[in-house]
């Protein structure tokens, strides 16, 4: 026999053409060779892109985070401390009527912790605006008790002034409620800013995606023909596009995300290193609490891109024959 | 019937029908050359059986399925019946000649070890079994037209689309090729053979159809190779 007859009998359709072959598993689709070519949709730019895209949705996201932990413990301390002032005409009336402000402190359930400061510690809080000096010697500086309560006294707080006001009349309690509203409010406004840049940054992930894999399938367009004219479904070609765009997603998302941890360990060791600043600014630590919540970022970003990629494939491949 | 024309039309947007009127019939295991003068449509035709593009009136059917208003999501099965090389070749110049040939077993989500040997063989047979690793670009038109060939029979289709097959080929490489059309048609394929070379139909006798100006000649599915010899 020739081997034409051969190939031919090898070749031959023996009935089984009106079935379909099996559907792809997704694990031999993952594994397949790409059959758009790299230079199609632009990969390195793309890619260059998304890792922008995913430094700043990291560093906005880790702004949230920080924002979010330091406005706690910032409330928290807040609302746990108050402090009572007490004035008096001379130094002998402010010493006792401390003593009996003192008394009522500790007499009253929900009270941590009360501590009158020496007249040396009250004279320098004034420091800054008296200078050093003997400023206790020329002004009756008023007593100030530092006091640490518990949740249900703060609740309660009431009582406690009227019970202050009984034993030591003039004394003034200041719970730091404006200070606390101001920080809850500043807190709340930076984490809307940095969660608005979070969902600014997905939008633009979202639109650099659509109109990437549109410019990718004109680009490929003859591929595309071909492997329709080949039997491919669009579901494959969208698949092959998503493939691709889950690949550079990835690369993508994940550069941005160590650029970012990078730059939040270097402004944490700048922080640690100012010292001063560290007091004011929220506290900066690479810790699991932070790293942990920003793997959001590359998996929200892949995630968005090759979703928009499949769906834009999909809907342009649906206009074509 | 594999494939039916009735009264088929076919307009490109705007520009005036450049097939028009066709009546054309191809049974189960039937064999056609199409033939007619450079410009006549023959590719044309020949898109509108490989699903390309759509009539623009009458009705067509491939394997006894309207094709004219069939649904895309039933054009991908049908496809997958036909074996079409094209005059172009269309080969991915990124793939390897294996690649290439596998594309079709590939898209139809078949695992590679159902197919290795198959592409193998066939790469084999149209002497290509040395360059199963090259890329298009490296290859010559006729290399390029046999690893178009390759691809075209990888899926045991129904029916075989050939449009000027041995254009790029040597006579023997050309006389093999079209063997092989004959075997498979034996063996129960469909073909269709689009060629001007009128040598090429004198040395088979089988039924030959005409095209000329858009239009098959009168009883297009009777043989005409008188026609096409002159």
């Amino acid at each position: 026999m020739s081997d034409t007859k051969l190939i031919a009998e090898r070749f031959a359709n023996d009935g089984g053409g009106e079935e379909s072959p099996p559907a792809p598993g997704l694990f031999r689709r993952m594994r397949a060779e790409p059959l758009l070519p790299e230079a199609g949709a632009g990969g390195a730019p793309l890619t260059a892109v998304i890792a922008v895209m995913s430094f700043l949705a990291a560093l906005a996201l880790a702004a949230f985070i920080i924002i979010a932990s330091a406005a706690g413990a910032w409330t928290s301390e807040l609302r746990s401390a108050l402090t009572v002032q007490i004035k008096g005409a001379d130094a002998a009336t402010i010493v006792s009527l401390t003593q009996a402000a003192m008394e009522v402190l500790n007499s009253t359930e929900g009270v941590v912790e009360a501590r009158a400061l020496s007249p040396e510690e009250s004279a320098k809080l004034l420091e800054p605006w008296l200078g050093k000096g003997n400023v206790s010697a020329y002004l009756n500086i008023p007593a100030i008790i530092e006091v640490q309560i518990t949740d249900d006294l703060r609740r309660d707080i009431g009582l406690l002034r009227t019970r202050l006001d009984a034993a030591a009349p003039g004394a003034v309690i200041d719970d730091h409620g404006e200070w606390h509203q101001r920080l809850a409010t500043a807190a709340r406004s930076g984490q809307a800013l940095a969660f608005a840049v979070f969902v600014l940054i997905m939008g633009a992930a979202f639109a650099i995606s659509m109109f990437a894999a549109r410019a990718g399938l004109a680009a490929n367009s003859e591929i595309v023909s071909l492997l329709h004219l080949v039997g491919a479904t669009d579901d494959f070609i969208a698949g092959q596009v998503q493939r691709r765009f889950l690949v550079l997603g990835v690369r993508g998302s994940l550069t941005g995300l160590l650029g970012a941890l990078l730059a939040l360990g270097l402004a944490a060791l700048a922080l640690r290193a100012s010292g001063g600043a560290a007091d004011f600014l929220p506290e900066l630590k690479l810790g699991p609490s932070l790293v942990l919540p920003l793997l959001v970022v590359p998996f929200a970003l892949c995630l968005v891109t090759a979703a928009t990629a499949r769906t834009t494939v999909l809907r342009t491949l649906a206009k074509e024959l | 019937m594999i494939v039916g024309f009735e009264n088929v039309g076919l307009a490109y947007e705007g520009q005036p029908e450049i097939l028009a009127d066709l009546e054309f019939t191809l049974g189960e295991g039937e064999f056609r050359f199409l033939t007619g003068p450079s410009g006549a449509g023959k590719t044309s035709l020949l898109k509108l059986i490989y699903l390309a593009h759509r009539p623009t009136r009458g009705r067509l059917t491939l394997f006894g399925e309207d094709v004219t208003s069939a649904p895309r999501e039933a054009l991908p099965a049908l496809r997958r019946r036909i074996g079409v090389v094209f005059q172009e070749f269309r080969l991915l110049d990124h793939l390897t000649a294996f690649e290439n040939v596998a594309l079709p077993m590939k898209v139809a989500g078949v695992n590679q070890n159902q197919y290795r040997e198959d592409v193998r063989e066939l790469l084999n047979w149209v002497g290509l079994g040395d360059r199963i690793n090259a890329r298009p670009p490296t290859l010559s038109g006729g290399e390029k037209q046999r690893v178009a060939l390759a691809r075209a029979l990888v899926t045991k289709p129904d029916l075989i689309l050939a449009d000027e097959p041995t254009g790029n080929v040597d006579p023997v490489m050309g006389e093999k090729i079209m063997k092989l059309f004959v075997e498979l048609n034996k063996l129960g394929a469909a073909v269709i053979v689009a060629t001007h070379d009128l040598s090429l139909i004198s040395a088979l006798d089988k039924p030959t159809v005409v095209l000329r100006e858009g239009r098959l000649s009168p009883d297009g599915s009777e043989p005409q190779r008188k026609t096409a010899r002159r």
